[in-house]
């Protein structure tokens, strides 16, 4: 080993490199999600030329097994992927911050018993269950959402919960409440703001991690055949062994690092903000 | 060990695995039923609409459909008790037998992985912590975000096209060449070929997470004043990383790889089916692909109970590695 660290904290300005990188990853795939209809160039649905066809100038990455064009089911599915990642996100910490607030807030046994709740969440091997869940709910959009987002709250509600013990104990709370402010009005008013940068943090990785398991249960067979994210085109290029012949190449490898991709930006972002907004808490990723 | 704030936190503990493994029965008993439709075809399998009407009364009589709900409770958890989990009417086999004969494949895969993960990721956290700042640490991090945001499933499909299908070094599926009959040597050999990517597929996505808590645990250990204090003494740099800093930093190490536990059985779900291998994860993916519900519950409840099996080792280990938890 070499000469000792020299412990050091380093100045931080906005975000931090990495931070920025990974805004910008995200920006340039939402807005291809966004701007699907004019940068795409054939309509992913329709069946535009022979199947298996390899890269030309006329599809950039070849076409599938029936014909459509690849390119265009990756960035139509560039909305179907980010939108259940945000509304799964949006769901977690909506049911996380509600926990973590109550249970920071209100102490006693409704703490003992929301923590306990959480602890138990984490214990459970979440996968398998979401399979289960959508196997039994059957493969549509808002399934796979409400499945993700119900599961994936717990570790939010966790490191919510620390942040409203520390605010609880700040003057301006304790004042609002000596003042006999009603609980619910001081929870809202004064506990919510103050912990709303970090559900935001935790919303972006939440994110993060809920594309990631939208494509593992896509993969598995357990996506929205009328919705194709980039996980159901994975899923139909395994299924067609496109792994065994050279078409991986550009049916297998770009809507995965296409995932990567978006799973990097919100991590990136995510834990730079978390980073910039608490430097105590620089929390694993919830998965 | 004997004192009883370590029998609490061990009966704390304990009551709270019993709730996770009392929710998982209550939802396998409650999900089937509360499907529309007839309850048979979740508790027996989408093939029960090929049986005539008596069969059906039989089936019937033997889930106890016929019978109060709470009298069905009571016979579903006897039956699991007795460590009866049902019969696969697709497969025409007692579910437990098949489950067993896929459990090895995946304690394989996942015993090995565990281990492997442990070890690269607290020494490469380590190392990057101790350089932090510096070209290592800032790669070695970069490496491990990479891969944490890796599909598992795509990194196996990824390999599978580069070293099997197309350099053809290894095996593309399964976990023993079939129509083959080895032994020995040449039989290791066989089974370690299958399992090669498999493992390394499952490692480097496990990696990343204890590399990360380690480097982080052992930032805020250097940042202590005995480390400190143990330089000011002119303790050995080698002897500073390894006796003070590195001991401490691994406790939360110990932490990650209890939850660690659940993510990487989902880890092994999702890495068994890409390549055809023939574990519990795969059975599970088996099942929702046939629609074989009650294989299905069988095997969501194995791994759960696995999971919380392997929780309670590391409860009962960590008061050995961390003497803090005994004394207080």
């Amino acid at each position: 080993m070499g000469p000792a660290p020299v412990p050091f904290t380093p100045r931080r300005h906005g975000l931090g490199a990495a931070g920025w990188a990974g805004v910008l990853l995200l920006g340039v795939l939402a807005s291809a999600a966004v701007l699907a209809p004019l940068v795409s160039p054939h309509n992913p649905e329709e069946i535009v030329a022979d199947p298996f066809l390899t890269p030309g100038r006329a599809h950039l990455l070849g076409t599938n097994d029936i014909g459509q064009d690849i390119l265009s089911e990756l960035i139509y599915g560039a909305r179907i992927s980010l939108t259940i990642g945000f509304v799964a996100a949006a769901l977690a910490i909506g049911i996380g911050t509600t926990v973590g607030i109550v249970a920071g807030f209100f102490g006693g046994w409704a703490e003992a018993v929301l923590m306990r709740t959480v602890d138990l969440v984490l214990v459970i091997p979440f996968l398998p269950l979401m399979i289960l869940l959508a196997a039994y709910l059957g493969p549509s959009y808002w399934n796979i959402i409400i499945v993700i987002g119900v599961l994936v709250w717990a570790r939010p509600a966790r490191v919510i919960r620390s942040q409203v013990l520390l605010v609880k104990s700040l003057d301006y709370v304790e004042a609002a409440r000596a003042l006999g402010g009603r609980p619910v009005r001081v929870m809202v008013r004064h506990v919510l703001p103050a912990v709303l940068p970090i559900a935001l943090a935790q919303f972006i990785l939440a994110a993060s991690n809920a594309i990631l398991i939208e494509a593992s249960l896509a993969f598995l067979g357990l996506g929205d055949p009328t919705a194709k994210s980039w996980g159901m085109v994975l899923y139909y290029a395994q299924v067609r062994n496109a792994f065994l012949s050279g078409a991986w190449v550009w049916w297998v490898l770009p809507p995965g690092l296409l995932i990567t991709a978006a799973t990097l930006g919100f991590a990136f972002t995510g834990f730079a903000l978390e980073e910039r907004l608490n430097p105590r808490m620089r929390g694993g990723r919830g998965c | 060990m004997r004192d009883s704030t370590v029998w609490r936190f061990l009966a704390g503990r304990g009551a709270q695995y019993l709730l996770v493994l009392a929710l998982t029965v209550a939802l396998n008993f409650v999900l089937p039923r509360m499907m529309p439709g007839s309850p048979l075809v979740f508790l027996a399998g989408e093939d029960v609409g090929f049986l005539d009407a008596e069969q059906r009364a039989q089936l019937y009589a033997l889930y106890g459909l016929d019978q109060p709900q709470w009298k069905q409770f009571l016979t579903y958890v006897g039956n699991l008790a007795r460590g009866e989990l049902g019969y696969s009417f697709q497969r025409g086999r007692p579910i437990a037998e098949i489950i067993g004969e896929r459990l090895p494949w995946t304690m394989l895969l996942v015993g090995l992985s565990l281990v492997v993960a442990t070890l690269l990721g607290t020494a490469l956290g380590a190392m990057a912590a101790w350089r932090r700042g510096s070209a290592l640490d800032l790669g070695t991090l970069g490496v491990a975000m990479f891969f944490e945001s890796v599909p598992s499933f795509w990194l196996g499909m990824i390999f599978i096209a580069v070293f099997a299908a197309g350099l053809g070094w290894l095996p593309i599926f399964g976990a023993v060449t079939a129509g083959q009959t080895f032994a020995g040597w040449a039989l290791l050999v066989d089974r370690a070929r299958h399992l090669v990517l498999p493992l390394a597929t499952l490692t480097l996505i496990t990696t990343p997470g204890t590399l990360l808590i380690t480097r982080y645990s052992m930032l805020s250990v250097l940042g202590e004043q005995y480390i400190a204090t143990a330089r000011a003494k002119g303790v050995h740099e080698q002897a500073v990383l390894r006796r003070h800093a590195m001991r401490n930093a691994f406790l939360p190490v110990a932490t990650v790889f209890m939850l660690n536990l659940g993510f990487v059985a989902s880890g092994a779900t999702v890495v068994e089916t890409v390549f055809s291998y023939p574990g519990v994860g795969r059975l599970l993916y088996e099942a929702v692909l046939n629609r074989d519900y009650p294989v299905l519950q069988g095997t969501f409840l194995i791994i759960t109970v696995s999971v919380i099996a392997a929780n309670i080792a590391s409860d009962l280990l960590y008061p050995l590695i961390d003497p803090r938890v005994r004394r207080r």
